[in-house]
Parts: structure tokens; C-alpha cells; sequence
């Protein structure tokens, strides 16, 4: 049986703000947020911008402190625990801050110095992982003389230098280029290969599609939905799929029918010239209804194909729907 | 929520420091029971018995007496300043001084029987004491008098007759007066050993305290080197190291010029001179080393990878402002060093203690003016307000204090209006209590303090405890809410 190694409860977060010392506002950033990472899995962290993402990751990572609600690593509660728990934690924020002035090695060797960790080690550890996300050439460089994608990397290379049990990572892959990306999804697996928990937080949703076992879509600090990649696209196909018609003559009686049909969704409509390229969202049992309203009507069918199901659809459902209740 | 219930849970998330402040509080209580004794067994107030001397004067009768009674012929232990040496560092009443006069404020007429005898002053009560006191107390020492009230009977001329005088005089022999600094220090050793203890469990209570001292180190030897490194400091160094080595030559030769503009200095006072201009240059670097710190590093998002590591927030704040001190202390010491060795070999050597005291609260002194400016730098919202917070601060405390004082006096009512208004005690006592804000005042104060034999010093209406305890309590109160406001703000 699967062991949670990250787990929150109710985790609630205001932020103040202040004027003068004196608190004159404060809005809510998490709302009773509770949510599990497995041991071994990769979890994708999604949600619209201000859902609550980062702050989460800083409370997790103990940036910030929660005001209510529980947060525990391997079952302890990192109120109790500090010291040990970010001991198993490696960080890579959104926005990398490292100080210009050091080089690479010495940049690994100052925050390796929170882990007690010797200078050799550091050293033998700090030019492996440098190598690997290819920045083995520029150890010496100074960060001032570094692209952001090579902060991020050396970013990721400090948060990887003690052997954390979970990475925790903010947009991992803004800033970085193709083959940066390349790399790092490369690396990841990798290292989740070799028991690494991974959760990571991305607009990218292709990428968390490619890369992650398991989701939590959050908006407005809470979590609306969490489940694997596979069963969270099952459960949305079985309630409605996206269907590509590709016909002719398609006129407004044609589209005030299907509009007019309870459970079918006109997505797009794209003129090809001769032919009309129409998708549709529907249950799959609406496809035959569909197709013989649109015969009888007159319309020529070229070609009919489901589109498969991504997970940004997911999430802009998801979204979508908490919006509206 | 109720106020117990507040006042429960806040005394809950204080855990760790739950030893320290129960010792604080059992060491106030020690403080007012030290207050207490020296108010149960000793008069404290001499001026107010002093008072009620009553002087008639008739045709050839004058007589000096007190309305209480009870108190002549008997032993009263008085404590007070010695406001004024002795007369004479001698004695009174020589041979040739034995002129027979009679001073209406000592109470006395000067004659043979009062040769080798000295006057003191006990804040303002006078004193005869049988022998000399040379090279046993000096001014501004604390001490306790077993004094009897006696009466004497004199004679002296006036006008052509003779008067009879019947004088209540407070005598004591030499052996009766003590430094108050014995039993002050019974005292003080309980509440240090209080407190040490407290500290010690409270110390206990952080959790991988090990560790966090090792990562203070840590984050300290990198802002060392980091800020050594920089072009600002380089310039302010050198201009502080200038600054205090010329000072030094300077303070030195004063001592023997006697034609100098600039007037001539004694040695004690060179001591404290070269201490305020250490203050002036060395708050000015250490305010400008730290100006950007915290501000800085929010901005470049330094903050967040440090966050993220298994330190705390207090170690992160305390590695940062020892750093920093580090970086202004350490060429600091150099030049501090260098300029008292000037100002020893051009003029004469102050105490060793005041030399300790220069060096050692030099640090100090720069450790709290770091941690004053981490506050500011955590607080302020913009690089802008953290440059204007830091140069007002250097400026109020530095250059303009002595024109706050004199507008802070005359709005409570102290007469500034006199010619030599800052010899007057009144304004004086003022400017040292009010001194007790300033770090550098504090400093100097202290440095003045260590030029003495004894903590029972007054230092014109601060006692010597007072400024040693400020110069302690300075930097560990800008220490803690430098600390309080870092976890604040980074509590969101």
C-alpha cells in the first residue's frame, strides 16, 4: 500500500496587509486546502493564476506559515518538525533569486552549508549535478554571467545537492529553452525513477500531462479535484468528449438544432473553404443523433473524429464549473 | 478570546523562551528588593536632611541646628555622589588656612582643630571627615557614609564681634565611607546568575541549536566575505580608517598643547572624545553596509531559496547582523587600534579598562547599529525609504542629538537660558537621561564608565549600571525586534 509522504489538511492562509505596522487588509490565499503526494509519485499542481499554487508550495517548503490546518512530512507536522522535514525537501522557486557575486560552485557549497554537508561533498555532489543539467563547463562562472535558464538549473542543482526526499517545484521549465526543458523532464524522471517524490506546480499542461502520475487542480485555495492523470480524463470523457466534424453547407438551422439538443456543446466552427470544420462537446451516446439529424438535414459528412481528451480541457472544465458555482 | 485565554496561549508560543522571561521577572524582583535595601538601610536622599538645617543668627549667638532630635549623637548611614572632590586634595584647614572664617555653607568656622580634616559633598550635604581622602574616592563615586551628627561649638568675628556659633555637623572618620559598589555588586551577581541561567534553559529549549549556531556562523562568514568585497565598503572603510587614526594623532597631541584652538584634553576625556568620533564615522558605515540587506534581497528573491533551508528565521536575522559587524568591526578594530596607539604615544595612556572599553563596545556599538538598520531594512517598503530611514537615523543620533536635547529640554522646562547652561546639573541630568537613547551616547558613557575604578559611578545623573546595562540591552532589543519583524513580514 501506497504511504503518503506529503500530506495537508485544512490548510488555511491569509495575507495581510499592512500599513504603518497595522493590519488594514487581508485577503484569503488558501481556503481549507487538504490534498496527498504518494510516495514515488509525481504530482502536477494546477490552477488558474492567483488560485493559490505558490502559496501552497511556500507554506509546504515553510516560506510561510499556515494559520490554521495541518502540514506533514512522512507524517510528521512541520510546525513540530521544521528542521527535520526541510531536510527532505528540495526547492526550486518560480522566480530564482541566487547572489550574482558567487560562482556556481560556490553558490552550491553556500546553501549546501545548511545540510551539513562537507566542502568535498558538496563539491563531488555539486559537479555531478552540475554536469548532468549541463552546466559543468560554468562552475566557475559567476551566476551575474548566467541566462536565467542557467540560474534555474543551478537553482534545481542546489535544491537537489542534499538528496531530498520530495522536489517541490514552481513553474520548473519558465525561463528555460527547449532543450533546458528537455533536459529537466529527462531528469526527473530519472530521479523519480530513482524514489524521488516530485510535485510540481505548471501552466504548462501538456507537460504535467507528459510527466506526472497524479493532479490536484486548485482555484481559490482550494482543492476542487485530485486524482491520476488517466482516471481524471476517464471521468471527464464518460461525461462528455469532443467531437471534429468535417461537412458542408452547415447553416444556421443546422446549428440552432444542435444548440437547441440538451448535452451537446458547439466548441468551434471553422470555414475550410468548401467544407465546415465543427467540434462538438457531447455525451458519446449523442454521436448517432447527431449524425442522422445532420443527414437529414442535407449536411454531407466527410469525416467524424473523436478529439481526445486533454488536460487542459480538465482543468478548464474544472475551472470552469467552480466558477460557476 | 478572552484576555487570560490571550495571555495563556501567548505565553504557549513562547515555549523556548518561557526560562528567560521568568528569570527576567524573578530578576526584576531582586532589582526592587536591591532598591529597597539601600532605601531601608540607608538614607538615600542626604540633600532632603541636608534641607532641614535650620541657621538663626542673633546679635553674637548663631546657632545651626536640625528639628529632629533624635538624629544628633547618632550614627546615620547616608549614600550619595560625592558631587565635588574634597576641598583640597589634602586637607582643610591648615596652619595658614586656619584663618578662623566661618562658612555659612559647611556650617563651620576653619581652625586649628579642622587642620588635616577634609569637607565632602554627598549630593550637596556636607560632610567632615577626619582625615584626608586622597587617591581614596574621587568625583562622581558612589558611596555610603556612617555619619554622626555632633555639636560643635566655634567662635568667630563679625564685624568687630565675636560670635559664638552652635553648629550640628554630620562628621565621619575615614574608615566610615565605602564605595557603594560591594553590596551593589552581591546584587548584581544574583541577577547575572539568574539570568545566565534562564538563558541557559531558555538556549536549551531551541531545537538543533547546534546546528542553527553552526548555520549563524555560516551565513555570517558569507556576508563577512561578501561585504568585505564590496566597493562600498571599500570606500567607507577607508574613510572611517582615516578618520580615526587622524583623530587619534590629534586627540593625543591635545593632551600636551596647551595653545591649541582647539583647546587641551585630558586623557580621560581623549578616551571619550576618540569614542564619539568612532561612533560618528562607524554608525555611518555600518548603517551604510547594511542599508540594503533585507530590502535587496526581497527584491532579488535571495530570500526564498534561504527560507527554504532547514534554518531559522531568528538564526538567518542573527548570522546576517553578525556578519555585517563583522565586515564594519573588523577594520573598525584595526583602525581603532592604530588610532589609540597614536593618541597613547603622542599623549599619555588612559586606563586600561577604558581602552578594553573602547574596543570592546566599539563592536558593540557597531553590532547595534547593524541590527538598528535591519529593522529599518525589513520594515521600509522601497530601496528610497531604506537610504531615508538609515541617513535620519545617522543624523539624529550622530550630528544633530546634542540640538534635540536643548529643544527636548526647554519644552519640559529645563532653564537653557544661562551662558554656561550645559554645566548646569539640571540640564546636564537631563542630557544623560535622555542619552540613554542614543547608542553612541550610551557608548561613550560607557567608555567614561571604564575610565573609573567602580561601577558606583554617577554619570551626571546616570548611574554606571545604568549605561552598562543600556549598552547590553541596545543591541539585543534591536536583535529581538529586528527578529520580530523579519518573522512578521515573512509570515505574509
Amino acid at each position: 500500500m501506497a504511504t503518503n509522504l506529503l500530506e495537508l489538511n485544512e490548510v488555511q492562509k491569509d495575507y495581510r496587509i499592512r500599513k504603518y505596522g497595522r493590519v488594514v487588509r487581508t485577503y484569503n490565499a488558501l481556503n481549507k486546502l487538504s490534498f496527498k503526494v504518494e510516495k514515488g509519485q509525481i504530482f502536477g499542481f494546477l490552477g488558474p493564476n492567483g488560485a493559490g499554487k505558490t502559496t501552497t508550495i511556500k507554506c509546504i517548503t515553510g516560506i510561510l506559515k499556515c494559520d490554521e490546518g495541518t502540514i506533514t512530512i512522512d507524517g510528521k507536522n512541520i510546525e513540530n518538525n521544521d528542521f527535520e522535514n526541510k531536510n527532505k525537501i528540495g526547492f526550486l522557486p518560480e522566480q530564482v533569486g541566487l547572489y550574482r557575486s558567487l560562482t556556481a560552485i560556490e553558490t552550491l557549497k553556500f546553501y549546501g552549508g545548511f545540510y551539513s554537508l562537507s566542502d568535498s561533498v558538496i563539491e563531488e555532489r555539486g559537479n555531478k549535478l552540475l554536469d548532468i543539467l549541463g552546466l559543468g563547463n560554468s562552475s566557475k562562472k559567476t551566476v551575474n554571467e548566467f541566462s536565467l535558464g542557467m540560474r534555474k538549473r543551478l537553482a534545481l542543482a542546489t535544491a537537489l545537492l542534499h538528496k531530498p526526499e520530495i522536489l517541490i517545484l514552481d513553474e520548473p521549465t519558465s525561463g528555460l529553452d527547449p532543450r533546458g526543458v528537455k533536459a529537466l523532464r529527462t531528469l526527473l524522471l530519472d530521479l523519480n525513477k530513482d524514489g524521488l517524490t516530485i510535485l510540481l506546480s505548471s501552466h504548462i499542461l501538456s507537460e504535467v500531462q507528459e510527466l506526472c502520475t497524479d493532479v490536484g487542480i486548485i482555484h481559490n485555495g482550494k482543492m476542487i479535484r485530485q486524482e491520476s492523470i488517466s482516471k481524471i480524463i476517464e471521468t471527464v470523457e464518460k461525461t462528455a468528449i469532443k467531437l471534429s466534424l468535417r461537412v458542408n453547407e452547415f447553416n444556421e438551422d443546422s446549428e440552432k438544432l444542435l444548440q437547441k439538443k440538451k448535452g451537446i456543446e458547439i466548441i468551434e466552427q471553422k470555414n475550410l473553404g468548401k467544407h465546415q470544420k465543427i467540434i462538438l462537446k457531447l455525451k458519446e451516446d449523442l454521436i448517432p443523433w447527431v449524425t442522422d439529424k445532420l443527414v437529414a438535414n442535407g449536411l454531407k459528412i466527410f469525416s467524424i473524429e473523436p478529439h481526445n481528451t486533454t488536460l487542459e480541457d480538465v482543468f478548464l472544465t474544472e475551472t470552469e464549473e467552480d466558477n460557476g458555482s | 478570546m478572552d484576555l487570560r485565554e490571550k495571555a495563556t496561549n501567548r505565553w504557549k508560543e513562547n515555549y523556548t523562551w518561557q526560562p528567560l522571561l521568568i528569570a527576567i521577572s524573578i530578576v526584576i524582583i531582586i532589582a526592587i528588593i536591591h532598591k529597597a535595601h539601600w532605601e531601608i538601610t540607608t538614607e538615600t536622599d542626604p540633600l532632603s536632611v541636608w534641607n532641614e538645617r535650620i541657621m538663626v543668627e542673633n546679635d553674637n549667638m548663631t546657632t545651626i541646628t536640625y528639628n529632629d532630635e533624635k538624629l544628633l549623637n547618632k550614627t546615620t548611614t547616608f549614600k550619595g555622589v560625592l558631587e565635588i572632590f574634597p576641598y583640597t586634595n589634602t586637607s582643610i584647614g591648615s596652619p595658614e588656612q586656619s584663618n578662623g572664617t566661618f562658612d555659612e555653607m559647611d556650617g563651620l568656622v576653619y581652625n586649628e582643630n579642622s587642620y588635616k580634616k577634609c569637607m565632602i559633598s554627598l549630593n550637596g550635604m556636607r560632610i567632615l571627615v577626619n582625615g584626608s581622602l586622597d587617591g581614596k574616592f574621587y568625583k562622581n563615586e558612589v558611596v555610603t557614609v556612617d555619619a554622626v551628627l555632633i555639636e560643635r561649638n566655634f567662635t568667630y568675628e563679625r564685624n568687630g564681634a565675636t560670635i559664638e556659633l552652635e553648629s550640628q555637623i554630620w562628621e565621619a572618620e575615614i574608615n566610615d565611607i565605602t564605595l557603594a559598589d560591594e553590596r551593589d555588586y552581591y546584587f548584581f551577581s544574583i541577577e547575572f546568575i539568574i539570568f545566565a541561567i534562564g538563558l541557559y534553559f531558555s538556549l536549551k529549549r531551541i531545537k538543533n541549536l547546534k546546528e542553527q549556531i553552526s548555520f549563524a556562523k555560516h551565513i555570517a562568514l558569507f556576508e563577512f566575505k561578501r561585504g568585505l568585497k564590496t566597493p562600498r565598503m571599500i570606500v567607507l572603510g577607508l574613510i572611517f580608517f582615516v578618520f580615526i587614526v587622524g583623530m587619534g594623532m590629534l586627540l593625543g597631541q591635545l593632551q600636551n598643547d596647551s595653545d591649541s584652538i582647539l583647546g587641551t584634553m585630558t586623557t580621560k576625556g581623549s578616551i571619550v572624545q576618540l569614542s564619539y568620533f568612532t561612533f560618528m564615522i562607524g554608525s555611518m558605515v555600518a548603517i551604510g553596509v547594511s542599508v540594503d540587506t533585507f530590502h535587496k534581497e526581497r527584491q532579488e528573491n535571495t530570500m526564498n531559496l534561504l527560507l527554504a533551508r532547514p534554518i531559522n528565521r531568528e538564526t538567518i536575522v542573527l548570522g546576517k547582523a553578525l556578519g555585517l559587524t563583522l565586515v564594519v568591526g573588523v577594520p573598525a578594530l584595526i583602525a581603532q587600534i592604530i588610532g589609540l596607539y597614536f593618541m597613547v604615544t603622542r599623549g599619555e595612556m588612559p586606563p586600561i579598562g577604558s581602552m578594553f572599553a573602547f574596543l570592546f563596545f566599539g563592536q558593540v556599538m557597531i553590532f547595534t547599529m547593524v541590527t538598528f538598520q535591519l529593522c529599518l531594512a525589513i520594515s521600509a517598503r522601497s530601496g528610497s525609504s531604506v537610504v531615508i530611514y538609515g541617513l535620519s537615523a545617522w543624523l539624529l543620533f550622530a550630528l544633530v542629538w546634542a540640538l534635540v536635547v536643548i529643544a527636548m529640554a526647554t519644552v519640559i522646562g529645563v532653564d537653557i537660558n544661562g551662558e554656561n547652561f550645559e554645566n548646569d546639573p539640571d540640564y546636564q541630568q537631563f542630557a544623560s537621561r535622555i542619552g540613554l537613547l542614543n547608542p553612541g551616547v550610551i557608548y561613550q558613557m560607557v567608555v567614561g564608565l571604564f575610565t573609573s575604578r567602580t561601577l558606583a559611578i554617577d554619570l551626571e545623573g546616570v548611574p554606571g549600571w545604568l549605561a552598562l546595562l543600556s549598552v547590553v540591552l541596545w543591541p539585543l532589543m534591536c536583535l529581538r525586534t529586528a527578529t520580530w519583524l523579519f518573522k512578521r513580514e515573512m509570515k505574509g
